[in-house]
This record gives C-alpha cells, structure tokens and sequence, in this order.
C-alpha cells in the first residue's frame, strides 16, 4: 500500500520515531471493568522497566492508530466480552487473531475497525507497528459507571501485566490461535 | 398485534437489537430498535464537587468529550451564577469548535462518506476509509488525517490535552494561552478552511451522481418532523451557545426558548420495550413513532440545526447553505430527507473552521483574564451546547457546598431516538411486503438509515465496530421468529 504516496511523505501522520514499543492500556476508567486497560498500565508504571512506553487511552479506530504511528512493536490491553470464557480469564494473541466485535476498543462504531485504520494508514506513508499483539482481560459488563473493578477482574490486573512483560521479552511468543495466559 | 416482551437482560451487548413484527398480510406491524445503555452515571456523580464535572462527564463518551466537557462547564458555571469573561470564553468556543472539525471530518470521510464517495452499490468491504483513500488517491486521506491533526492540537493547546480536555472550570478556564500558541492556531485555522471548501467541492462533485442524489433528496429515509437546535442572537446556527428554537415540519416557528427551561418545553415517553426514554414536545403531544404536525416527535444534529436557523454565522458556510436550500428546498421550508444530513454536517463543518479563524484573529484571545472566582453560594444549574450529535444538556443540583445532589443529562442522540426509529422501521417496510423478505441489502439499508444521524447511544467507547453489529429478529403475527439476520 505504500507505493500510493512518494516515500518520505506521511501525511502528518509521523508523530514519533520509530523503534520503540509501545504498550496502550485501552478503556473507560469510569466505566468499571471495561477500564481494566489502565489498570494494567498503572501496574506495569509501578515495574522498572525500560522497554516499552505506556500509555492509556479511550480511543477506537483512527484514533488508535494515530497513537501507534511511529512505533515498530505495540502490546493492546483491553476488556474483553466473551460469553464463553470465564470473567477474569488472560490471554494474548496477534492483533490478527481477535474478533474485535468482542473487545471493547479495537474498533468504534463512529470510526473504523483498527485493521482497516492501520491499513489507512499505511496507504498514506505512515511508520506503524508490524505486530500487534493484543492481551485481553475477559469482562462480564462493562455498562455501569463506577472507579472500581470487580474482584475477579482486579485480581486478573498482575496477571494481564506479567503477559505484557512476556510478550515485551519474547518470553511468550504466541501462536496464531492465541495463548491462555491464565483460566 | 401480537405483543412482543423482548428480556433486557437477554440483549446482545452492543448490538443494535431489532424486531420486526409482520401483521397478517405479511406487511411490517411495527420495529423495535434497541439499543445498549449505559447504567449509574447519577449515582456515580452525587457526592461528588460540581467542580469535579467537567473532568469527569468528560470521560463518559470516547467520541466526544468536548461536547460533555463544554456542557459541564457551563451547568457549573451556572450553579454558582457566575458569567465568564469574555476571553474565557472565546477560549472555550475556540476548542469547540476545533473539535466540530474534526469530530464532523471523521464522520464524514471514514463513517458515512464511504457509503457516497464509494456508492452505495460498491461492495461493502469497498465502503471504508481505505476505500475512499484508493478512489479519490493518497492526498485526500491525507487532507483528513491533517484536519483531525490539526484540531486535535487546537484542543491540546487551550484544553490541556489531546484528548479529554481538562481547563474548563466554573468561571471559566485555568489557563490562558500565549501569543506563540495563538500564532500556531492561526496557522492551523487556515489549513482548517482550505480542508472546509475542498469537502463542499467534493460533495458537489458527488451530487452529480444520482444514487447519491437519490440518499441526499429522496423519500427513503423522509420523515417530516419538527427540528429543534440552538440558534445565536442573529437566529444564526451556533455550537456553543444560544436560545433553542423549534420549527414545525412545514417550517413555521413552533417556539424559542432558554435552554434551562427545558422541561417545559420536553417530555420524555416510556415504552416497555426499551430502555432508552423517548423525548418529545410537550406542546404537541406524543401520538408515537409517526412523523407529521400532529406528533410531538423532533429532530436535532446537523439536519435539525439548519432547518431552525436563519442561516449560518460565517459567509463561507453561509454560501453553502444558501446553495443547499436552493438545491433542496427553494421555498426555505425545512430539508425533512435524513440523507441530506451529510451535506449539512460539511456545512458546519465549514462555520466552524470560520469560526476557528475569527476567534483566533481577536486581539482579545490572549488575555489574561480567562476566569472569574465563583462567589454566590451554588444551587442548581443547567449547561447545553450543540454536540455533533444533536442538543446535549447538562443539568446539576447542588447543596450549598457544591456538593452534587442530583444530576439530569440529555444526550444529543437521545433527541433523535424517534426519527432513529422511524427510519429503522422504514427501512424494513421498503423491503418487506406481502410476506416476501426481502434480506439481501435489509442490514446495509438500515444501517445507512441510522448512519446519517451518526448515533452515540452507548455514549462511550464500548464495544461497537466501525461496521455496525446488528441483531435483526423478524416475526410472525404470533411473534413465532420468521427469519434472524446477524452482523457481527
């Protein structure tokens, strides 16, 4: 998709240097579990660390992608909505392997979905992450405002944060059908 | 009729839900649209500072905070009875309008402009951003990313943050910006007008075809109700502040009114099928999801606001809408087709570019004195602002510390949950009749339905794809399911 803009050109789209990683924790933090992301954000922030910027956002579509321009790695912690899985239950998989209907920020109904943006993207000359990996907390409701998350859903938050380290050191590399981390 | 009892609980989280009851013929007896909500944002707000507001209902919608930030501001500045200075608030009209840019950009180039700068009978994997990058070339995504670029550093500047601004404040704003910052704004306001006439160019260009004709003008998704916006003391369209007016569907002025006396003019109907209280005006009545003269049922966003108003604030934008009354009601009744909602939004989305501009050339923008200190002893207050989506208000009562006691918020999209489902449920009679469903194109039809209005009914960023998940349940007479078609 490159070729369709003069190399160098990138539409204001470069914003950060590439190389880096960068690992977005996605979600409402008002919005009870479904901001889960920033909490495991908060966590990863209280780890010394070096290899990754952090950062949280409440944002879908074109927006996300205009976060993730500029960085060769990006790690998405999001809630998660599987009737089939147990709330609280961790995995991480390629970004490719991720029904996004199911997670709650990959995409925004008044936006695209996050693969169509990154192809955008890429259209118009952006630098963007060639893998994207994508750690999801399971959720039950993510409905009802409030600061708190759930017992079950807390107690996921150092788990869903050791999968981000992993997957920040190689240490767990997932497969194409996705890795449960923890059940 | 059947009655049908549809289980909240059971709903497929963020899914819009449908059903579709079938009378005896087999012709359409009546659709229910649901919809998700949002629970417990009252009380999650009581207890808490009125001063605290801004921030928090700001993060109540991933798409736009802007519009909650302002709205909250304002119901503040309100309940401690404080006018802020005229800096401050040009501040706040200068972020708001930046975030009009870029709010009605992207709607317009990534959600609903696929579906005309594509054609509605391109295939649907064609009908997105990157298909619109691969027919109109590179430069034009790049003119989009740009315009949303550039308001999103307009908003950093004066609201502290890309995202999620944090300055407004009962009183007015926290911090004023230097003249540097001002130079930078003025840049940015005239790439914000170039991108502004390049999108009308563009729209013209497209009318010529005429399946794009036909979504702009034709009877589809026409329903004639009363329109309702916010208007300026020039009876001009404004974003941020102004007087409500009420035309009726053949355009005669139904009433105009301060937006804190909402209540008498609004009622909200309760129907057991959903959750989602339907508003309408109380001086006419609710008669149900019909359109017409007799029903109390209204309408608001881009569609509504043009149709209220004398015109626009700004010669640009004032141009187009002389051109789109004369292209689509010379006798300047109101426009009743949905479809011609994507023609009103680059409109404003010109207005509001001008608007960047003017404020910004001000000598008074860089003032110092951006807030006055509340002293009056605070009670109740209401804030409304015109959201992208349609009137969004804001309505707080307080203790006499400022403590929040009770809250009350009517978002853009809730004003247009009638004319929603009206549409909805017009899409489904054009192809369904006499028993014979017809699927093929029944999802993307309806889809296009709802899209003009641009709904936010999760009111936050949950779970919902740029392509709208949809449930489609279709019912005999008996409510026995006939036929179930599902997007994911």
């Amino acid at each position: 998709m490159t070729d369709l803009v003069e190399p160098g050109t990138a539409y204001g789209l470069r914003i950060a240097e590439p190389g880096h990683t960068l690992v977005v924790g996605l979600g409402n933090p008002i919005l009870g579990d479904d901001g889960v992301g920033w909490r495991v954000i908060d966590e990863l922030d209280e780890l010394e660390h070096d290899e990754a910027s952090l950062q949280q956002a409440c944002v879908g579509g074109v927006s996300l992608m205009e976060l993730l321009v500029g960085y060769r790695h990006a790690i998405i912690v999001d809630a998660i909505i599987d009737p089939d899985a147990e709330p609280g239950s961790v995995w991480c998989r390629p970004l490719s392997a991720v029904e996004t209907q199911d997670a709650s920020h990959l995409d925004s109904t008044h936006d695209a979905p996050l693969p169509a943006a990154i192809e955008a993207g890429r259209a118009l000359g952006a630098v963007l992450p060639s893998d994207i990996e994508v750690v999801g907390i399971v959720i039950e409701r993510g409905d009802v405002f409030g600061e708190q998350l759930s017992d079950v859903v807390a107690a996921a938050v150092p788990v869903a944060a050791a999968a981000v380290v992993g997957a920040l050191r190689g240490l767990r590399p997932s497969s194409p059908q996705g890795e449960t981390v923890h059940a | 009729m059947t009655r049908i009892s549809i289980d909240p609980v059971t709903r497929l989280e963020g899914h819009g839900k449908i059903e579709i009851l079938l009378d005896e013929a087999g012709d359409v007896e009546h659709t229910y649209f649901q919809i998700p909500e949002l629970r417990g944002f009252e009380s999650f707000c009581v207890g808490r500072p009125v001063e605290d507001m801004p921030a928090l209902t700001n993060r109540i919608c991933g798409v736009c905070p802007e519009a909650h930030h302002m709205a909250a501001a304002k119901a503040a500045d309100a309940v401690y009875g404080v006018t802020v200075p005229r800096a401050g608030r040009m501040l706040r009209e200068l972020l708001y309008n930046a975030f009009y840019v870029t709010d009605h950009a992207t709607h317009f180039y990534v959600l609903s402009g696929p579906d005309l700068i594509m054609g509605p009978d391109a295939p649907k994997a064609e009908r997105n951003i990157l298909g619109v990058i691969k027919k109109v070339g590179a430069e034009v995504g790049g003119k989009v990313i740009d315009a949303r670029k550039a308001g999103h550093r307009v908003i950093e500047i004066i609201g502290g943050r890309r995202i999620h601004p944090c300055t407004g404040v009962p009183g007015g704003m926290t911090k004023a910006i230097s003249e540097e910052e001002r130079d930078e704004i003025k840049a940015l306001a005239d790439g914000m007008i170039e991108f502004g006439s390049f999108s009308l160019e563009l729209f013209d260009s497209m009318l010529a075809d005429e399946a794009i004709e036909e979504i702009v003008k034709g009877d589809l998704y026409t329903h004639r109700t009363y329109y309702s916006g916010l208007v300026d003391a020039a009876d001009k369209v404004t974003f941020y502040d102004g007087q409500i007016k009420v035309v009726a569907p053949d355009g005669e002025v139904f009433g105009q009114y301060d937006p804190k006396d909402y209540r008498d003019w609004i009622s909200e109907k309760v129907e057991p099928w959903t959750f989602l209280k339907f508003p309408y005006l109380k001086g006419v009545g609710w008669k149900g999801l019909v359109d017409g003269k007799d029903s109390g049922i209204y309408t608001v966003a881009p569609l509504g606001r043009l149709n209220v108003a004398s015109g626009m604030a700004t010669p640009r934008a004032q141009e187009a809408y002389e051109k789109y009354f004369a292209t689509l009601s010379p006798d300047g009744t109101p426009v009743h087709s949905r479809g011609a909602t994507h023609w009103a939004r680059l409109i404003e989305l010109m207005q509001a570019a001008e608007t960047v501009q003017q404020l910004v050339n001000d000598p008074e923008i860089t003032s110092r004195d951006v807030r006055a200190i509340p002293t009056e002893v605070p009670t109740e207050g209401v804030g409304t602002v015109e959201a992208p989506r349609g009137t969004l208000t804001h309505h707080y009562w307080t203790d006499e510390n400022g403590v929040i006691t009770r809250v009350n918020l009517i978002v853009g999209t809730t004003n247009n949950y009638g004319p929603i489902a009206m549409s909805v449920d017009k899409a489904a009679r054009s192809l369904i009749s006499k028993g014979t469903i017809v699927t093929e194109g029944l999802l993307d039809r309806i889809e296009m339905g709802f899209r003009a209005y641009d709904p936010c009914f999760g009111c936050a960023t949950h779970t919902m794809p740029g392509q709208m998940p949809m449930l489609v349940t279709i019912r005999d007479k008996d409510g026995n399911p006939l036929k179930e078609l599902r997007r994911d």
